[in-house]
């Protein structure tokens, strides 16, 4: 795991989980593996990092898992935003923007 | 395709996260870890290099855990309280049924145990609280008392309750003060009822005027009989029926009025007793009770001078004190009276004396007090299986309890209130005391009517009927209950004063059991092995005991004899037809093929009582003034033959022995050697009560048994037929082969000879013995049940503490293996310490046994009860159980990985 990795990911990981969630409830795998396929290899969640946050989300009363099942597959933990998640993902990723427009006036301006 | 979960599992293993959280964790996490697998497969990974990714990705699950544990901290998700107590209680009761059904194990044997205990209690004091301490549906049975003679010398004989005559009776009735009201009556006789069928056996009481009055109970329906419809022999032709006859014969429809045909003499049903009445005996009761005025219209032979003559005692008389009187003031005047009563009546009785006794007293089995001390075994007997199951409940609680401090710390830390959590506990305690409760009611209900069906099922509607009582019930729920909560409650409470960081850490080291909470699970171990054993040994001995009475020789050989009751009076036949009948049945059916001999004699085994009948002739003059107890039989020829009574001494009855001849009489060795030095009586005369000649003895027999099988011996003689015409005998068929093989032979004899002859009992030898061993029977069989109860309960508990304990000292056993310790020392270790508490519980269920035993020594059969058999039988199992109890954890033990416990 590279650094920037690493260091993305504390910062980002609610975030990334709490946006992939808004559209539909998923599974821990299926949120593993869309992070892993939309950044294209660059970061990367596995079992010990992606569950612990979604019990630090549940816990927070963000998200909430249910068990479901599906005809022919097997019974899964199904994780979905509450209403409190909707608006800590609304106010995180106004955060998160600003942020990365900071960030990016500052590298901007350093280039200019 | 791998097996993620054990892998998860193992990952987690000692993680402090609840059994419901765990099992969703490892769900969860095999089936991410299951599809990254697949994933990698089809990126053209090979399987082994898949694994190891997956296992790596997988890794340490420390953080997994933590999070999950805060996770379930925060549990129970539902909204927070909104203060009304109902919805709290609902949601607890919600979480509560959640851990129990996370618990399988754990609630099956709680509810289990719960529910035998609660049974087993329920089933035992509804019976005893039926025959002993509510015996008598009847107003304020303390002030009742009963009247009978005593013999001054009782000699060693059986019987010294004797009857009074009711002569003498009526003497007390008019001059006596003691009491406000005194009645008498004669025990259910056997009449022969009509029917639209045919005839039908029922029981009637012969009371006299006062007897309902005395008692002080209402009839259901109707009236009860009044000293005004006695005042004649002959009058009143009335009846009062029972309850259950009355549902039986009329279902239910009014009765009054209406006609009842009891060996051939209508009777006017002019009530019904009320529900559960039997009269004065606690087990069996009549289906009419009948003026005793009628007596000798309805039983002629038996009721021949009855009403007058003083010699013929067989009424029972009991009476309702005066407030101030006790029933020793009111002994010694009965007695004073029954004196006088002798003198101005003549001087027959005067070694007899009479004695007044509080009913309650004599219906708790007098004096012995067998009915108590029977009832006093099983209760304590239950009682410590109810004591044994709370124990089993209550360790098993402090074990969950203990197991849970984690869960308990976690949840305080996470701010938790202890409140709370005692509350969430006692919500669990009130769910498995409410399924303990409903499983051991049907176990209770269950339990009385399995104890209903070892009652003869041919008199069920006469007997005494065990319905399960609402107060018993209450109180072994209640006791149970108390037991839940306190239990449950132990790990709540300690949690309230958890330090959550040591509650943590203990809960990692040793899954939170204390020193303290080891010796009392060790002790309660040991207790329990001990009633165990206790248990288990009187079992085998009540039933070595049974087994024993069944090779009892009741003197006469039951095997190949089978018996049929008859009462020609009863459908109108005359003197001279009745003698014909007998003498013509006698010949036909021992004529019959398969018949060796038959024969016919008043009165069935082990249903004799004895009365005082018997005067000797010629002896010292004190003895010749005195009447003797002894059991009565009128006899035809061929009874001794067929009986297979031995002839010690003389000869048999022969058809000479006639009215015309000079009266004889047979007495056994019991009455010879009493009697007369070196038992010489051949030749002897004597006197029966109420004959004004005196009888020689022809022949002396061997004892049998009269009343009960391995009875003490009793005086008996016997009688010929032709010199003492009774008007209602049995028959007695001795078959070549077995008991029950000419049965329908004899019946179709009967039959041919009168279709309407009414046969009111048939039975085999077999049978006879069998019914009489009935209480025995029912006792070796519910110990049997206890023991087993008391065995599997014992054992459930060894495993569970065992089991336990290994898994508590799992890292121990790591350590001691990867130290090079031997499987086979492991396994001595474990035993080791899982017999301790079974040495000493087998010690003290040692000495209970030897306390009980003695107690027990009364009800035996011909068997020590300290038989070493029984003693070795109850060791020997339960060490075989405490074995395999402990063996199974030990086992298991050796097969920990040292390296999984280590890490």
């Amino acid at each position: 795991m590279s650094t920037a990795d690493q260091e993305w990911k504390k910062g980002s990981a609610e975030l990334l989980i709490l946006s992939l969630l808004e559209a539909r409830p998923r599974h821990g795998y299926d949120l593993a593996k869309l992070i892993e396929s939309r950044s294209a290899g660059a970061l990367s969640f596995h079992v010990t990092t992606i569950y612990p946050l979604l019990a630090r989300l549940e816990e927070r009363g963000l998200v909430t898992g249910r068990w479901e099942e599906k005809p022919e597959q097997r019974r899964r933990r199904y994780y979905s935003l509450t209403t409190k998640g909707r608006k800590t993902l609304a106010i995180q990723r106004t955060g998160w923007k600003e942020f990365v427009r900071a960030i990016a006036q500052v590298l901007e301006s350093e280039n200019a | 395709m791998r097996d993620w979960k054990s892998e998860v599992r193992q990952r987690l293993e000692n993680s402090g996260l609840d059994g419901s959280s765990e099992a969703e964790t490892v769900e969860e996490l095999a089936q991410h870890a299951d599809d990254r697998y697949d994933e990698l497969l089809r990126a053209g990974e090979d399987d082994e290099t898949a694994s190891r990714i997956v296992r790596s990705e997988l890794g340490r699950m420390e953080e997994v855990s933590r999070s999950r544990i805060r996770r379930q901290a925060s549990a129970p998700p539902e909204p927070a309280s909104n203060g009304s107590w109902l919805v709290d209680l609902w949601r607890d009761l919600r979480y509560g049924a959640r851990s129990m059904r996370h618990a399988p194990l754990f609630t099956f044997f709680a509810v289990l145990t719960l529910a035998l205990g609660i049974g087993a209690n329920t089933t035992v004091f509804t019976v005893i609280n039926s025959l002993i301490l509510h015996p008598l549906p009847v107003a304020d049975v303390s002030q009742l008392a009963v009247v009978y003679k005593t013999q001054a010398k009782t000699n060693g004989q059986a019987n010294t309750h004797l009857p009074v005559s009711n002569a003498d009776f009526t003497e007390f009735e008019n001059r006596q003060r003691s009491f406000s009201s005194i009645a008498a009556y004669l025990g259910p006789q056997v009449l022969s009822l009509r029917t639209q069928e045919g005839y039908a056996r029922a029981f009637g009481v012969f009371v006299s005027g006062r007897y309902f009055e005395t008692l002080g109970i209402v009839p259901v329906l109707g009236r009860f009989i009044r000293q005004e419809d006695v005042l004649a022999k002959g009058s009143a032709p009335v009846a009062v029926i029972s309850y259950n006859a009355w549902r039986l014969r009329f279902q239910g429809a009014d009765p009054l009025g209406r006609a009842v045909v009891l060996n051939g003499t209508p009777l006017t049903i002019i009530g019904v007793a009320p529900k559960n009445f039997l009269g004065l005996d606690v087990f069996f009761g009549p289906d009419f009770w009948i003026p005793a005025t009628m007596g000798e219209t309805i039983l002629p032979t038996q009721f021949k001078q009855a009403l007058t003559d003083h010699s013929k005692d067989m009424f029972q008389v009991f009476g309702r004190l005066r407030p101030a009187t006790s029933a020793t003031t009111a002994s010694s005047e009965m007695d004073a009276l029954s004196v006088a009563v002798n003198q101005q009546y003549g001087d027959r009785n005067d070694a007899a004396r009479v004695a007044v006794r509080p009913l309650l007293h004599e219906l708790r089995g007098g004096d012995g007090g067998g009915l108590v001390i029977g009832s006093v075994v099983l209760l304590a007997i239950v009682g410590l299986l109810l004591a044994v199951a709370c124990a089993n409940v209550a360790n098993l609680q402090l074990a969950r309890g203990a197991s849970r401090t984690g869960e308990i710390a976690v949840r305080i830390a996470m701010g938790a209130r202890p409140t709370r959590l005692v509350r969430q506990f006692l919500a669990e305690s009130l769910l498995l005391s409410l399924a303990g409760c409903a499983l051991g009611s049907l176990i209770g209900y269950g339990g009385c009517r399995l104890l209903w069906s070892f009652l003869p099922s041919e008199v069920s509607a006469n007997l005494v009927s065990f319905k399960l009582d609402p107060v018993v019930w209450f109180f072994t729920v209640g006791v149970s209950l108390a037991t839940v909560f306190l239990f449950g409650l132990v790990p709540a409470l300690r949690a309230a004063q958890i330090d959550v960081l040591s509650g943590l850490k203990q809960a990692e080291r040793s899954g939170g059991r204390t020193r303290r909470a080891r010796v009392f699970t060790q002790t309660l171990l040991a207790g329990q092995v001990a009633f165990s054993l206790v248990c288990l040994a009187t079992a085998v001995l009540v039933f070595r005991s049974v087994q024993r009475a069944y090779h009892i020789d009741p003197g006469f050989n039951a095997h190949s004899l089978s018996i049929y009751m008859m009462n020609p009076e009863q459908i109108g036949y005359d003197t001279p037809r009745v003698k014909e009948f007998y003498r013509e049945i006698r010949e036909r059916v021992s004529s019959e093929p398969g018949v060796a001999s038959a024969s016919w004699a008043s009165g069935l085994p082990f249903w004799n009582r004895a009365s005082q009948s018997v005067r000797i002739s010629g002896a010292g003059e004190q003895q010749k003034s005195s009447l003797l107890p002894a059991i009565n039989f009128t006899v035809d020829v061929g009874y001794f033959s067929t009986m297979q009574i031995p002839i010690q001494r003389g000869r048999v009855f022969q058809l000479e022995d006639n009215e015309n001849a000079r009266p004889v009489a047979i007495i056994n060795e019991q009455l010879a050697r009493e009697r007369w030095p070196g038992g010489d009586a051949l030749g002897k005369e004597l006197e029966l009560a109420g004959e004004n000649k005196p009888r020689q003895v022809v022949g002396i027999v061997g004892i049998a048994n009269y009343t009960t099988l391995g009875e003490a011996p009793q005086n008996c003689i016997y009688v010929p037929l032709r010199q003492k015409f009774s008007g209602g005998m049995t028959l007695y068929v001795r078959a070549n082969g077995a008991g029950g093989s000419v049965i329908e032979s004899v019946q179709r004899n009967i039959r041919n000879f009168d279709p309407a002859m009414p046969v009111t009992d048939t039975r085999t030898g077999d049978k006879l013995v069998d019914d009489t061993l009935f209480s025995p029977r029912m006792a070796a069989g519910l110990l049997g049940i206890f023991g087993s109860l008391a065995l599997l309960l014992a054992s459930a508990g060894l495993y569970g503490a065992m089991a336990y304990s290994v898994k508590q000292r799992e890292k121990e056993m790591g350590v001691r293996m990867a130290l090079g310790a031997s499987a086979r020392s492991i396994i001595a270790t474990v035993l080791r310490q899982g017999f301790k508490p079974v040495l000493w519980g087998l010690g003290a269920g040692l000495l209970g046994f030897v306390v009980l035993s003695r107690v027990l020594s009364r009800l035996l059969f011909g068997i020590s009860p300290l038989d070493a058999l029984s003693l070795g039988a109850g060791v020997l199992s339960l060490l075989t159980v405490a074995f395999v109890a402990c063996y199974l954890p030990a086992l298991n033990a050796t097969r920990v990985d040292p390296t999984t416990v280590l890490r």
